[in-house]
């Protein structure tokens, strides 16, 4: 089994040319933890990942304190919000570098990628490099462990 | 006169490189303790068993002693619970919230060491601003000026003090009838100067004034077997220190003592309770005691203080106000240690000419204590919340710090010299 076996086709991906307002409301919209990064021809660029937007409302001090355990909530920072101008910006100065896998990237391979990489989700490309899936740890995991399950069960 | 020419080119050099801060002052200590050895032998002014005998080990005992104390209390969140303890108490007031947080700072670093007590205490208080949504420089800044100047209130409160107490023979007790009458006024100013420099940031309303209700400070304190065990410590030591005069022991082995006591109760994994002594402060001292001994053999020191010693007894009110602005000045640019290291042998030489060492003595403790408070890089608390601050939306500058610390520091000095000039009398006995 490989990768292409498990991915979904259908990516909700966004233009790279696109705002942060647009990317986070096209996140919002579907739910999704990362949105991919194309350009004109398709080909992957980078990715927008939730946790890079959250980094943005994130206190400093939560890498300043050794514990906030006596701490229940955030106050003011709960509150906190993504400013006008910092949603203007293009999606591309917040976005990471395209890691992503070929078509043919077998399933533990692709899970050893992510794991390197601390990713939820891995793009798939093309041999020209253009985006072509997306699949998700629980797709990798899972579908790995079906296929050796119907592996041993014979 | 070539040993004295070499021997304070050595010093002034290694001062000049500190101040740079292109070397950690640590290894330019060091190795200006080696040169000024190789200088002696080489000139004949100084050897190796004089470099080893100007090392003060009652200073480097006393200083490690309460280290070890403090990096067995540091683990067990006890600095974060008192800092989120104090904030829960202000109800989200800005201005009780300064007063409550700078005013615990101040009572635990007089006992404890100062840098520690900031690196600690800061992070929560951005914590708390920042939940809270007030701006944290105001707290910060208060922190660490509070410290510093209640510091100079008792023996242990800061190295200079060490430094003096050891050098002059002055016990714990000495400091507390002569230091800090002087600090409870300085501080008092101090703090009510702060509240009103600070009055546009502390009047704005926090927007989440509820936030600190919500605190549990308990949470903090994770392992508060070891913290009472330290505190319990701390408190024998502590009382030893005030009956220091009558049982007739030194700081130092008080100091030592109790955290061998503290070892020994609590048991803790020496090589990584050890791993958080700050060796390098004890290197960085013990290089500059080898230095200033080299100066004080190459007889440089002595020279100065023959030239100070005339115009000091003739005016002796005078001298000792001299003495405190001039290395409050030196103490506001450079690390207040070396300027104090230095000033010693000059004071003692000043004491064999006249009998006026006295009161000079405590015009070189109110003067490094409160001078590092008027620039940001006065102090090592002050570099510590800035640096912390740096996190944060608004980072304190060293204009920001100059603005508000340089009054401060003013304003203080004036108190001391208010002090030195209507009590010379009682500073002139101990």
């Amino acid at each position: 089994m490989q990768i292409s076996d498990v991915m979904k086709r259908e990516v909700i991906s966004i233009d790279q040319g696109a705002s942060l307002g647009q990317a986070l409301d096209m996140l919002t919209r579907h739910r999704i933890g990362v949105l991919p990064i194309i350009d004109r021809d398709g080909k992957l660029v980078g990715a927008l990942r939730l946790r890079s937007i959250l980094e943005l409302v994130l206190p400093a001090f939560v890498d300043l304190v050794e514990n906030y355990d006596f701490v229940e909530d955030f106050g003011a920072w709960e509150r906190s919000a993504i400013g006008e101008e910092r949603r203007r910006a293009p999606v591309a100065d917040l976005m990471d570098p395209p890691l992503s896998v070929t078509a043919d990237s077998g399933l533990l391979r692709a899970h050893a990628f992510m794991r390197q990489h601390d990713l939820h989700d891995l793009p798939v490309v093309d041999d020209e490099g253009r985006l072509i899936g997306l699949a998700s740890w629980v797709d990798v995991g899972i579908a790995f462990l079906e296929s050796r399950g119907r592996d041993t069960g014979r | 006169m070539l040993p004295i020419l070499v021997s304070s080119l050595i010093f002034l050099g290694a001062i000049g490189l500190i101040l740079t801060e292109r070397m950690d002052r640590a290894i330019v200590s060091f190795a200006g303790a080696a040169l000024m050895v190789a200088a002696g032998l080489a000139l004949g002014f100084y050897d190796e068993e004089q470099a080893v005998a100007s090392i003060d080990f009652e200073t480097l005992g006393l200083i490690l002693g309460m280290m070890i104390l403090v990096a067995l209390l540091r683990p067990t969140g006890f600095f974060e619970y008192l800092a989120a303890a104090a904030a829960g108490q202000s109800r989200g007031n800005p201005v009780l919230l300064l007063i409550l947080l700078g005013g615990g700072t101040t009572v635990v670093s007089m006992f404890l060491d100062n840098v520690t007590t900031v690196v600690l205490i800061a992070p929560v208080t951005i914590l708390v601003s920042e939940i809270l949504g007030i701006s944290p420089v105001p707290l910060l800044m208060a922190e660490a000026l509070l410290a510093d100047t209640g510091g100079v209130a008792t023996l242990i409160g800061d190295p200079p003090n060490v430094l003096i107490s050891s050098a002059a023979g002055l016990s714990f007790n000495d400091f507390l009838s002569h230091a800090l009458p002087v600090v409870v006024v300085a501080w008092t100013a101090a703090l009510l100067l702060l509240l009103r420099l600070f009055r546009v940031e502390l009047s704005r309303r926090p927007s989440d004034p509820g936030a600190l209700a919500k605190l549990r400070p308990l949470d903090a304190l994770h392992d508060r077997t070891t913290a009472v065990r330290v505190l319990i410590v701390l408190g024998l030591a502590i009382a030893f220190f005030f009956l220091q005069d009558a049982v007739g022991v030194k700081s130092s082995f008080i100091a030592l003592a109790a955290a061998s006591l503290a070892l020994v109760w609590i048991r803790p994994p020496m090589v990584k309770t050890l791993e958080t002594i700050e060796w390098s402060v004890l290197i960085f001292f013990g290089g500059l005691f080898v230095m200033v001994g080299g100066l004080v053999a190459s007889g440089a020191l002595t020279l100065v203080g023959n030239l100070t010693a005339r115009l000091a007894s003739a005016q002796p009110v005078v001298a000792a106000l001299a003495v405190m602005w001039f290395v409050a000045l030196l103490s506001a640019l450079i690390d207040n240690v070396p300027v104090t290291v230095a000033m010693i042998p000059i004071i003692r030489e000043m004491g064999l000419v006249s009998a006026v060492a006295a009161p000079l003595w405590w015009a070189l403790a109110f003067g490094a204590g409160f001078g590092g408070n008027g620039t940001i890089i006065g102090s090592t608390a002050n570099v510590v919340v800035a640096d912390a601050s740096r996190r944060t939306r608004e980072p304190i500058t060293s204009r920001i710090w100059s603005r508000r610390g340089l009054p401060v520091m003013i304003l203080t000095l004036v108190v001391a010299s208010l002090a030195l000039i209507l009590f010379f009398p009682h500073f002139q006995g101990s």
